[in-house]
């Protein structure tokens, strides 16, 4: 779910975007935002805020992995998001297919078949 | 691979990748045998285990290395995907780094199944920190700490060009040899002294890969298996004429773009119907020939100064364009006259890998070398002499 805000010149970086990725469980919502938190963003022209957060204030785990960007144009502020898109949705694949629980399963109906 | 006549100055890795110190040829048989009784050994011996994973070009690379109690290591498996771009065109980081995120999980996911090894059984995940393409590098980085976090291992981030040299010392089992490191991108002379690599020759330009690969572009060659690889096929019909192309070594350091330059006013001349010195026409495989020729001698003097500097009889060969048979069998002669030998390794190991990142990480993390998370990051420009090589006397 994503909010774009336009006008306001907020200290000079007037496009902004918020990004909220939900995650099955506050665990991968942290991987993810411990991956992808390493990285500077490349242009002085973004500025990038990762954080997790509750989906909803009545619940308690974090599930929920935050990206607020501030950019001075939109196209900077598409070229950074796109790009964090990718880099996401590696992240994403790598969870989905390489996680330890997913790798064992893998490993039990190998066993099984010999 | 293989040159039959040099077998005397060149050393073959074992063939099914155990690693050992080889000092006679074994037949087949008895390799199959000493590999069978490895294994069992290492199933009750204690051991280190680490994932590599390599994206600085347009390889990826991921693989599972076991390090014994005993100091021998053992390759577990060593999967390699690579982006080939179109005839005439180079690998652009964009492109590149979308490659490797497309395959990571894949590449990863057959080094695991090769290794047969579980999650539990893995000690660190190593990861090539640099030197190279950024967006490539970054990608696989990422992926490599979202391993690490899902799997609660520690990371290391690796020199590439150590990862070279460790991997070729590993296989070969040369001691101290003078390390010439060629490839797309790099292009070193080193050699080892009080805990570094030390870089004694480099180029001052391009690296001779690249200059090789920016030729293929020019003659619109096939990037398929490499550019490299082809010009070589291409240069085995050549021999008849030797065309004139500067000769650029600058005391220990040597120089490519100036030879690129020319050799591609040289295939310009050659497309407008242009002669050679014997007056017939320049065709594509006098072009290569000739190119191969003069770079490959600019390698084996400043390798042989670097030698003679040093004290060495040892030349080690590692990096793409160490594949390269013209360029083994100059060193080869080199190597002879001055009584020594030259150690080489198949396309494997000498072409971008995972497997190295694995062997020299591990390397490091067995001297206590981690790489927390918030340092996890990678550089374009990671020079070899930057790392303390702890793991040596």
């Amino acid at each position: 779910m994503a909010m774009a805000t336009p006008g306001e010149d907020q200290d000079g970086f007037p496009c902004a975007l918020t990004i909220n990725v939900p995650f099955p469980s506050a665990r991968l919502a942290s991987v993810a935002h411990r991956a992808l938190g390493v990285d500077k963003e490349l242009s002085a022209l973004v500025q990038r805020q990762l954080s997790t957060t509750t989906p909803t204030p009545a619940e308690k785990d974090e599930t929920v992995l935050r990206i607020e960007y501030k950019a001075t144009t939109n196209r900077m502020l598409r070229v950074a998001v796109n790009s964090f898109m990718e880099s996401l949705a590696l992240v994403l694949e790598v969870m989905a297919e390489l996680d330890v629980d997913v790798l064992e399963q893998q490993q039990q109906q190998q066993q099984d078949r010999t | 691979m293989w040159i039959a006549g040099y077998e005397k100055n060149v050393a073959y890795p074992n063939p099914d990748g155990v690693i050992g110190r080889r000092d006679s040829m074994h037949t087949q048989e008895q390799g199959q045998q000493a590999a069978a009784r490895t294994r069992r050994k290492l199933v009750e011996a204690i051991r280190r285990i680490a994932l590599g994973c390599e994206g600085s070009a347009n390889k990826l690379g991921i693989g599972v290395i076991a390090h014994e109690d005993g100091g021998e290591a053992v390759v577990l498996s060593n999967v390699r995907h690579t982006f080939v771009s179109p005839p005439g065109t180079g690998f652009l980081p964009k492109d590149t780094a979308r490659h490797h995120r497309a395959f990571f999980v894949r590449v990863a996911k057959q080094a695991l199944a090769d290794a047969r090894v579980s999650v539990a059984d893995v000690d660190c995940v190593c990861y090539t920190r640099g030197p190279g393409m950024g967006g490539p590098l970054s990608s696989v980085a990422i992926a490599a700490r979202t391993l690490a976090l899902l799997w609660g291992k520690e990371l290391v981030g690796v020199n590439h060009c150590v990862g070279h040299i460790e991997m070729g010392r590993a296989i070969t089992g040369a001691e101290n040899p003078v390390v010439l490191y060629v490839s797309g991108g790099n292009t070193q002379v080193i050699a080892y002294a009080e805990q570094r690599y030390r870089i004694f020759g480099e180029a001052l330009d391009i690296a001779v890969g690249n200059c090789l690969d920016r030729f293929a572009r020019t003659l619109e060659i096939s990037n398929d298996p490499a550019p490299g690889y082809n010009i070589e096929q291409l240069a085995k019909k050549g021999g008849r004429v030797l065309l004139d192309l500067p000769y650029t070594v600058k005391g220990m350091d040597c120089s490519f773009s100036g030879i690129l330059a020319r050799a591609d006013e040289l295939a310009a001349l050659m497309k407008a119907g242009g002669v050679g010195p014997d007056g017939e026409p320049i065709t594509p495989a006098d072009l290569c020939f000739s190119l191969q020729e003069t770079i490959f001698a600019m390698l084996v003097e400043i390798t042989e100064r670097a030698m003679a500097h040093v004290g060495s009889k040892q030349v080690l060969i590692v990096g793409g364009v160490g594949c390269n048979e013209r360029l083994q069998e100059m060193m080869g002669g080199m190597a002879a006259e001055r009584g020594g030998s030259v150690y080489a390794t198949d396309e494997r190991f000498c072409i971008d890998n995972g497997i190295m990142i694995a062997h020299a990480g591990l390397l490091a993390y067995e001297t206590g070398f981690r790489t927390p998370l918030e340092d996890s990051t990678c550089t374009q420009r990671f020079r070899t002499d930057e790392v303390f090589v702890k793991w040596r006397r």
